[in-house]
């Protein structure tokens, strides 16, 4: 589903080159979900937004749902998206003019769905991710965090995508919503069968994922140290450890 | 939901400012369309006022310096010429200073043969002979001060050191006769004038009518040439050329005001564009989450674009609309004389074409004013977009 091969990613940052990632090897198969972890500045949201087609790699091989996505323009890249991703953001970034449903119905609009369509999938979305059918007309900001975040994801599913990546998607939760944020996506996985990955310093994520990959100064650990930074956020919950991804 | 839901649900997000933006693309081209107006209105003033067969001799210094009366007798005595009269500024006012308006001493037995094209009726000319302190007035006039004929009105000379009363003998009609002038026999204001130990033996002007339109240029040519190197020469002039030098002092004037509307457009494009900035820099994120969710840079440019042009055309054409409505009332209410002083104004109307140019250019006003935003907004690739909000 998810081939990275050497990926580097720079950013200049007036005379300085920062490497936000440093010749990454990364496979992901389809229906898995997995989580990206590491510290600020490790290059989880870059590497997120690399294999999601939002940024570009400077060097190495991107391929995703069968797609190489290095090279193609920003609105090849846009249609691409559109058809293959969908996207949870930290802070919801929902519309607040447009209605719970209005929002979901949003990535339909690229789509050649009559109107009527549309809203019956965004309808069909939001009851999937258990928003109540009274909330459907409200708007963001009559709603809960947990009840916008579900909205988003909603959001992100209606297209049917073929890869779900969130970032940070409890950050800005409760305990009990980012619970309850975490269960939704590993049904989705388990359910629908949708890839995701997860961007998120909440170690909670572990009980859902089925894989940590961790991130520090632009790098994929890889053997013990990747175990060792799984174990560090399973004593963080207090579980008996197990193997990290790598 | 669509994308004009889209389109109609962002500009009714901050409605006090989508109001405001509105309201100043409405006024700036409000005052557009009515500037356009002004010179069809002057030309359509100049075209009900002209007529063909009838030319003006004045003063060679200009039309404020006056001609000693005899030269009317030497003027009838011109080959080609039909009718002559006298025709000078009384400067009278009704009542207040501020009823001012055109008054002038005319000889009387002469007024149905310089103006047959007013259509006044053969008893007014009739009663306006036989009555020395007759007086003929513009169908405006009489409805502007409620007069009909038959009244007896007073008016207070600022020219002479004279009141005078004089009785309404008759209207210059609707649609033909000068619908503001006020027409007295100049033997009534001599008389009053040498009573106050003066004399009245001058002329404003002089009005000379020909049979045949082809005649005026040689009969023009002979009287300037009979008073040439006297102590009053003359100038000629054609009511129409009369009219136009009189409307061209009023034409810079009018690119003034041309100008200063242009001025107001471009200020109001500067607005626009800086509220079309300000909201989407406020929306940058929500821009950003639609290009990430796959919206290409051409659907983000076409919907900002859409916004500021829904805005722009809105407010247009409630100005266009607005000014065709609010001229064409003003001219009504001028034609009924209900309001003093706004009778020139029925000559001035918005057209259909004007209301057209007003929204087009409201049309290149959104255009304008939103395309360097929008396009700044949609063109950013959506990593950075992205980075710069989150």
């Amino acid at each position: 589903m998810i081939h990275l091969s050497n990926v580097s990613r720079h950013f200049r940052r007036g005379p300085d080159v920062i490497k936000a990632l440093d010749r990454v090897t990364l496979e992901i198969q389809a229906g898995r979900f997995v989580a990206l972890m590491g510290p600020s500045g490790s290059g989880k949201s870059t590497l997120l937004n690399i294999l999601s087609g939002i940024d570009r790699a400077d060097e190495g091989e991107v391929e995703v749902a069968g797609q190489r996505l290095t090279g193609l323009s920003e609105d090849e890249l846009a249609v691409w998206r559109a058809r293959h991703v969908g996207l949870v953001f930290q802070f919801y970034n929902l519309m607040p003019v447009l209605s719970a449903c209005e929002n979901v119905e949003l990535p339909l609009l690229l789509t050649d769905l009559s109107r009527p369509e549309r809203r019956r999938r965004a309808e069909l979305a939001l009851e999937v991710v258990g928003l109540m059918r009274e909330r459907f007309e409200h708007l963001p900001g009559a709603l809960s965090g947990g009840e916008q975040q579900r909205v988003a994801i909603a959001r992100a599913i209606v297209t049917d995508p073929d890869l779900i990546v969130a970032d940070e998607p409890t950050g800005d939760l409760d305990a009990r919503s980012a619970d309850q944020v975490l269960a939704l996506l590993s049904e989705l996985n388990r359910e629908f069968e949708k890839t995701i990955v997860l961007v998120t310093h909440d170690p909670r994520a572990l009980r859902w994922v089925q894989a940590i990959y961790h991130l520090d100064k632009g790098s994929l650990l890889e053997g013990v140290e990747a175990t060792r930074a799984t174990q560090a956020v399973e004593q963080t919950l207090g579980v008996p450890p197990r193997s990290a991804a790598r | 939901m669509g994308y004009l839901t889209l389109v109609r649900r962002n500009l009714r997000r901050n409605r006090l400012r989508t109001a405001l933006t509105a309201a100043s693309i409405t006024l700036s081209i409000f005052l557009v369309c009515a500037v356009l107006s002004l010179p069809s209105g002057f030309t359509a003033i100049h075209d009900r006022l002209a007529a063909g067969t009838r030319f003006l001799v004045h003063n060679k210094a200009g039309i404020t310096y006056l001609m000693p009366y005899g030269s009317l007798q030497q003027i009838r005595a011109v080959p080609g010429g039909t009718a002559a009269t006298s025709f000078s500024r009384f400067g009278g006012v009704y009542d207040e200073p501020k009823n001012l308006f055109p008054n002038f001493s005319v000889d009387a037995e002469t007024v149905g043969d310089i103006w047959p094209d007013f259509q006044i009726s053969p008893q007014a000319i009739a009663d306006f002979r036989r009555y020395r302190d007759a007086a003929l007035v513009g169908y405006q006039t009489m409805r502007t001060f409620h007069w009909k004929v038959g009244d007896r009105v007073t008016l207070r000379s600022t020219v002479w050191p004279v009141q005078l009363d004089f009785r309404i003998v008759g209207e210059l009609p609707e649609p033909h006769g000068n619908p503001m002038w006020f027409l007295f026999s100049r033997t009534y204001l001599e008389e009053a004038v040498r009573a106050k130990g003066l004399s009245a033996e001058q002329a404003g002007m002089i009005w000379v009518r020909v049979a045949d339109p082809a005649d005026v240029p040689p009969v023009m040519r002979r009287i300037d040439d009979l008073f040439r190197n006297s102590d009053a020469e003359t100038a000629s002039e054609t009511e129409k050329s009369f009219f136009e030098s009189f409307m061209s002092s009023l034409s810079g004037l009018t690119n003034v005001i041309l100008a200063v509307g242009f001025l107001v457009v471009v200020a109001v494009v500067f607005i626009t564009a800086n509220t079309c900035s300000m909201a989407i820099r406020e929306r940058a994120a929500e821009i950003a989450m639609l290009k990430a969710l796959g919206f290409r840079r051409s659907v983000i440019l076409g919907l900002l674009l859409a916004e500021t042009l829904a805005l722009a055309i809105g407010g247009g054409a409630v100005g266009a609309f607005g000014a065709y409505g609010v001229l064409k009332l003003l001219a009504a209410l001028g034609a009924t004389g209900a309001r003093p002083g706004l009778g020139p104004l029925s000559m001035f109307l918005v057209t259909p074409w004007h209301v057209v140019e007003g929204i087009g250019l409201s049309l290149l006003v959104g255009v304008v004013a939103g395309v360097f935003p929008s396009w700044g907004a949609a063109r950013k690739p959506v990593a950075e977009a992205l980075r710069e909000v989150f």
